[in-house]
């Protein structure tokens, strides 16, 4: 099967524009609501490594499918994520967001038809630079093939 | 509980996940996509009837259940794959097992098999995870 090369998007910049904070009363909502108690020795739950690179990178989920040419209404999905943390993440801590697009890389499925796998980095700072975390995050875009 | 490899971790259970919980996670993640949010659009879509829980809340399920099996333990990394849904109402089970254990100074390092399972229809989660235990986590 011949495919149309996918929008050429690797190297894309997805450097936050304003810190990212984690507040202790939203660490404390979402621990609540998975049904944890927040710890009380200032550190946030790790999966703020998701939530601060992500809401942090100065694009919306919406936007960054924008980027690759993508409609947000053709169901992006989440294929996988890592991440590598260098010292735990703190509420109250002001956070600087780094990061671009890796690859988007077409292929064939026979479940979805064509479809991009988008991959992306993002990296989490202190202010002066100190890292504290890296993660990269691996989406499926199926395409909408006009019949 | 002193880490051995090949023991099973305590497991994390959900006994219904929340479609509050998606609501409230719509505003963790500044991301309101309407297949969280609205049965509807989800039956529209093709994908079910009920609203789709967020990637990374039932990620959160596997890292709380770290945390609670390993006491003290803060995470060096982790790689997982999201591999299923979980809907609105689901009963999940977030668990895993320790495949190796390296002592250091100060502590250990874990390496684990890590997973989140929806009761009746399989894995949502596969992945691993290394976390550190320092000696007072070890108990």
């Amino acid at each position: 099967m011949d495919l149309p090369p996918p929008p050429q998007v690797a190297g894309y910049s997805l450097k936050g524009s304003q810190p990212y904070t984690i507040s202790a009363a939203e660490n404390a909502a979402l621990c609540a609501s998975i049904g944890v108690q927040p710890a009380q020795d200032g550190t946030a739950h790790p999966i703020y490594f998701y939530i601060s690179t992500q809401v942090g990178m100065g694009q919306t989920v919406a936007g960054l499918c924008q980027v690759c040419e993508f409609n947000i209404e053709d169901g992006p999905m989440m294929a996988g994520s890592k991440v590598t943390f260098q010292r735990p993440l703190r509420t109250g801590q002001a956070y600087e967001v780094g990061g671009e697009i890796v690859s988007l890389v077409r292929k064939a499925s026979r479940k979805l038809g064509m479809m991009d796998m988008l991959e992306y980095v993002l990296r989490l700072s202190l202010p002066d630079g100190t890292p504290v975390l890296s993660t990269t995050n691996v989406w499926v875009l199926p395409r909408k093939v006009p019949s | 509980m002193k880490p051995i490899a090949g023991s099973e971790l305590k497991p994390f259970r959900i006994a219904s996940v929340s479609p509050q919980g998606m609501h409230a996670w719509a505003k963790f993640l500044h991301d309101p996509n309407p297949i969280h949010l609205d049965p509807a659009v989800v039956k529209a879509m093709g994908l079910g009837e009920r609203v789709i829980n967020q990637g990374p809340c039932n990620l959160a399920y596997v890292i709380s259940m770290l945390q609670a099996a390993l006491p003290g333990s803060s995470l060096d990394s982790l790689d997982v794959r999201y591999v299923d849904n979980v809907y609105g109402g689901d009963a999940v089970e977030a668990g895993g097992k320790i495949t190796a254990v390296t002592p250091h100074s100060g502590g250990s390092t874990c390496a684990c098999e890590v997973w989140l399972r929806a009761e009746g229809r399989g894995p949502v989660i596969t992945g691993t995870a290394v976390v550190r235990i320092p000696d007072r986590g070890t108990t």
